[in-house]
């Protein structure tokens, strides 16, 4: 079967520890739910993802090279 | 005034009958509204005690007189209870998940526990909980029986809107019938010998005694004897019964569900008990929502809910009655579905299956739900739009003598808008004279407002009196003068430019002007186009829509970042024609150019003409408006280079790629690189010198424009015969059944493909032909290489070939059969008989093409009015799920629930409007230092500038000291 997160276009994610969480929760200053979602079922997660974890997703941007965004992972 | 009050928060749920009593002022009874006197009867639908709309009477509940008092609510108490239409769905999955018997929900322990988390679940990643009260009740459905109470349960049938029937399986009358029959054997099957009873009651375990009674049908076999039968003889014994379930049975049912199990399905108990949802008492709205009106004849109008509560209390008195006089269960019956009816139309008069109720007219009554949907209902149209009031609406038309930011405003308008004056020290000279010159004079008042509150109207007889009269601390509200800031707005509006702000010019006549800059940000033109002005009335408004809201910050659109306020359509052609070729002009033909801009001095001479005269060059007086520090080398859209050193534009052509609405780069430069000011200012004068242009020059156009010599006629035809004859070629090869197919495509699309690309080639070469045959200088070819209007197209099919008609996306192929029209023979696939026009508009078409491209035209029109009208409801529903979206102080974008929706604005947290167009280089860092560099060590006062000692005011009217400061040399003022 074809690996889509290694294809080009698919951006980079990884699954933040709970420290990393608990940093970027302050830094926006909101709860684990007020981020945006992604469904465990994307095949774009990595392995070990489980509903509840926090995804770093960096992409690369026309503007600022590399955009960051954070999804809560969910069923 | 009242002040306004903050909403803490709003609650949604239902109301208990005992709340709708206690809240109630008055139990009414009589169905009458007034007596004979025109007194409304006590306990009638016009009782004083549920409010007043007559002026002077006394509201009997609060005291107040109508205008204070809001209404009071009074009840009807229901003959019987009726289902309210708004929940009917609700009540239906309550009674397919809920036990018949117990009340209880048909879940188990577990099932319910896990039901329950999943709400709270999605509750909190704020998704839709009823999603979830769905599959609840879908699985709850499944249950036979009550997991609580093991009693079985039925199935539930609704039949729109408002019955519902317990399907249930009973023994069918004819069983012992059923029962003979299939023990018969079978005459199609030799070995099948029947079943005899003995044989039957052994495998049923019944008493071979039993047997016989069921078949003699003295034994009727319910429960497991049914079920034994029907497994021995692989039959049906039963037959479907609908009992109607009354909303009284249904009351019974809702009050027995306990609130945890309400909890379970997202429902909250407190605030909502399912009972509540079939009604025992009706509210009965205040008379200040229902007010009657008093026509000229005396006759008095009710209003329709009115019309509706007169029903129901009839229909409730009868129901009454009926029930003591001990009337059949029948009629009883029918009294309840009329009450029913009557009180679901009061509610929701639009309910499909059910008959609206009518006014005596034959209109439709507008009850409850009415009042509130649609377009003109509450919401749409009371709450979020309204009529206001300081706001004027007339025909457009264009005054390029007016800068960008103004708008002409007809006197009659001004002299109906008014500003508020606070009358200071300072300008009470000023407010006097105004009162003094009256309301009907233009620069007038129409009120004068005194530090007591008084409003007193000023007139033409008091207002020499008056005016002596104000003193400071009054208030004056005047005329619009020219410089007051008002909003203008065309509609659609679909972009923010849509609603921009103008400063006056008070005028003459009855129309808005317009400087022609600034249609395309409206999308307006002045083929009867009307807009909307609204004059504003504080200063908070008047400050946040100059700095905000004037036209010149709006020259860059967020759409694509780039300006989409410049020169269109003449003010192209006319810098054309003055820089093209760049033509010599004399001192006075060079002055008459420049007159309407602040250019008055011309520089050096390009040289001396003939006769010796001194001439400057089109290219020369162009850079008169461009500042002396600008640099710029782009692409034209004619295709040659343009080069602007140091404020001169040495070589190229200005046309719409320079300074075009819609990305103009000079425009563009300008108002990113500069100022707002300095960008406006550029494309006024732009406009003027392209108008003056364009009268020295002259542009016009006739049908001998487009004619071209016969040899090219000649030339044109021989392109289309050569594509007839290729056509010809290709059909025949078709026809024998050796065309090749085109990968993915049947023999008849490629033929068809191939012949249309044939003949778009031909249509092409013919243009071709007709370009070569233009004059550089004609004025049709001028406006189309400039980008002014029109395509090369258009001329192609003015004097060379219209070309191929389509109907959706074919040639045309419609018609009669097998032919598009009766002139052809059926299955002629040559090009004039599917559409192709051969002549040009100039050449005239033949009956059969005018036909032709009517289908093509007609689709055309068809497609944009659909289009249209669905982008505009997409438009809508876009603009509702976006409108909760703030970007934050923090960069990010949240929705009001606080979900984000975006880390950074837009990914990179810039404004498009602040970005460059330059592709490579987004935000063009080094560009704007390197400039900013040269311009601080350039000269001591650039310097000084830089370091900010003197700080540039903000936002100027125009007015404010009328372009003194732009003769000068321009200042920013953003
Ligand atoms: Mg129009
Ligand atoms: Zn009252
Ligand atoms: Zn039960």
């Amino acid at each position: 079967m074809v690996d889509v997160s290694q294809h080009k276009l698919v951006p980079e994610h990884t699954k933040l520890d709970d420290e990393a969480v608990e940093d970027v929760l302050q830094e926006y200053n909101v709860e684990k739910t007020n981020l945006p979602k992604i469904k465990l079922k994307d095949p774009a997660l990595p392995e070990d993802a489980e509903p509840g974890d926090v995804i770093k997703i960096v992409r690369n941007s026309r503007t600022t090279d590399k955009a960051v965004v954070y999804r809560l992972v969910i069923e | 005034m009242q002040t306004p009050k903050e909403i803490g928060s709003i609650q949604f749920g239902l109301m208990d009958p005992e709340t709708y009593r206690d809240m109630s002022a008055t139990k009414v009874i009589t169905a009458d509204t007034y007596d004979d006197d025109g007194y409304p009867i006590d306990m009638g639908l016009m009782d004083p005690r549920l409010g007043v709309i007559d002026p002077g009477l006394q509201c009997r509940t609060c005291g107040q007189h109508s205008g204070s008092c809001n209404g009071h609510f009074g009840h009807i108490e229901l003959a019987a209870p009726v289902i309210h239409v708004g929940f009917t769905k609700l009540i239906r999955r309550l009674l397919r998940s809920t036990c018949r018997e117990c009340g209880r929900l048909s879940l188990t322990q577990e099932e319910a526990d896990e039901y329950r988390d999943k709400l709270g679940r999605t509750k909190e990643l704020g998704d839709d909980w009823s999603d979830v009260m769905k599959s609840a009740v879908r699985q709850a459905r499944k249950a036979h029986r009550c997991p609580h109470c093991g009693s079985p349960q039925h199935d539930i049938k609704h039949e729109k809107p408002t019955t519902y029937y317990e399907v249930q399986n009973v023994l069918a009358g004819d069983y012992s019938e059923r029962i003979a029959e299939a023990m018969q054997p079978d005459p199609d099957d030799e070995d099948d010998e029947g079943v005899d009873p003995v044989t039957l009651a052994n495998e049923t375990g019944l008493d071979a005694e039993r047997v016989n009674q069921v078949l003699a049908g003295e034994f009727r076999p319910v429960g497991d004897d049914r079920k034994a039968l029907e497994k021995a003889l692989d039959l049906d014994l039963t037959e479907e019964d609908m009992n109607k379930l009354m909303p009284s049975d249904i009351r019974d049912w809702f009050e027995d569900i306990p609130d945890d199990d309400l909890v379970t399905l997202g429902i909250d108990p407190d605030r909502s008990r399912p009972e509540w949802m079939i009604l025992t008492v009706l509210p009965v709205p205040p008379v200040t929502a229902r007010p009657s009106i008093t026509l000229d004849n005396g006759q008095r109008s009710e209003d329709d809910l009115t019309h509706k509560l007169v029903d129901i209390i009839r229909i409730n008195q009868r129901f009454m009655e009926n029930r003591e006089a001990g009337a059949p269960q029948l009629i009883i019956e029918d009294l309840w579905e009329l009450l029913q009816y009557h009180v679901t139309t009061f509610i929701d008069n639009e309910i499909s299956g059910t008959p609206p109720a009518r006014h005596r007219s034959g209109r439709p009554l507008k009850t409850l739900s009415q009042r509130l949907k649609g377009k003109e209902g509450r919401f749409r149209g009371s709450l979020s739009g309204k009529r206001v009031n300081f706001s004027a609406r007339t025909v457009i038309s264009p005054d390029p003598t007016l800068s960008l930011n103004e708008v002409g405003v007809p006197d009659r308008v001004a002299s109906e808008m008014t500003q508020t004056m606070n009358v200071t020290e300072r300008n009470i000279d000023e407010a006097r004279q105004y009162v003094r010159n009256g309301p009907e004079s233009h620069p007038g008042a129409n009120y004068v407002r005194r530090p007591d509150g008084r409003r007193l109207k000023v007139t033409e007889k008091n207002c020499e009196e008056l005016a002596e009269k104000v003193e400071l601390g009054w208030e004056v509200n005047r005329h619009l003068v020219d410089g007051d800031i008002v909003i203008f707005n065309r509609q659609p509006s679909l972009h923010r430019m849509s609603i921009m702000a103008h400063e006056v010019v008070v005028m003459p006549y009855k129309t808005f002007r317009l400087n022609t800059v600034v249609c395309p940000p409206y999308n307006a033109d002045f083929d009867g186009d009307e807009m909307n002005m609204h004059a504003l009335q504080n200063e908070e408004a008047r400050a946040e829509a100059r700095v905000l809201m004037r036209v010149q910050e709006q020259i860059l659109s967020p759409r694509f970042g780039e300006n989409i306020i410049g020169a269109i359509q003449d003010h192209i052609s006319g810098t054309y024609l003055l820089t093209h070729d760049n033509p010599e002009f004399v001192e006075t033909q060079a002055l008459d150019l420049l007159r309407a801009t602040r250019v008055d001095t011309l520089p050096e001479p390009a040289g001396e003409n003939e006769d010796g005269q001194p001439y400057w060059t089109g290219q020369q007086i162009f850079s008169e408006l461009l500042p002396d520090d600008l640099n710029m080398e782009f692409t034209s859209k004619v295709g040659d280079t343009v080069t602007i050193e140091d404020g001169q534009l040495t070589q190229g052509t200005i046309d719409e790629d320079a300074v075009g609405a819609f990305g103009g780069e000079i425009v563009d430069a300008l108002a990113k690189d500069y100022s707002k000011t300095r960008s406006r200012i550029f494309i006024n004068e732009i406009a003027s010198l392209a108008m003056r242009a364009i009268m020295h020059f002259g542009l016009s156009i006739g049908i001998d424009d487009e004619s071209i010599p016969d040899e090219a006629t000649a030339q044109v035809d021989e392109a289309i015969d050569a594509a007839y004859d290729k056509i010809q070629e290709l059909i025949e090869i078709y026809e024998a059944g050796e065309l090749e197919s085109l990968p993915g495509r049947s023999v008849d699309e490629t033929l068809e493909m191939k012949i249309m690309q044939r003949l778009g080639k031909a249509r092409d070469s013919a243009g071709e032909i007709a370009e070569d045959h233009f004059e550089e200088d004609n004025p049709a070819v001028v406006m189309s290489k400039s980008g002014a209007r029109a395509s090369m197209l258009n001329l192609t099919q003015m004097a060379g070939c219209v070309g191929q008609q389509a109907v959706r996306g074919e040639r045309i192929n419609r018609g009669y059969e097998g032919r598009t029209l009766s002139h052809y023979q059926p299955g002629d696939l040559s090009a004039e008989a599917h559409g192709f026009v051969e002549n040009s508009y100039r050449a005239g078409l033949t009956p059969r093409e005018f036909f032709f491209h009517a289908m093509g035209g007609r689709e055309g029109l068809v497609d944009t009015a659909v289009r249209t009208s669905k982008s505009g409801y997409l438009q809508r529903r876009l603009i509702n799920a976006l409108s909760e979206l703030e970007a934050q102080y923090d960069g990010s974008v949240r929705d009001t629930s606080g979900t984000i929706v975006q880390f950074e604005f837009g990914e990179d947290g810039t404004s498009p409007v602040k970005v460059s167009s330059d592709d490579e280089n987004p935000i063009d860092v080094e560009n704007i230092a390197d400039r900013i560099l040269t311009s601080e060590f350039s000269s001591a006062e650039e310097k000084e500038r830089f370091l900010g000692e003197r700080e540039p005011p903000t936002n100027l009217s125009e007015h404010a000291e009328p372009r003194v400061d732009a003769r000068a040399g321009v200042e920013s003022d953003d």
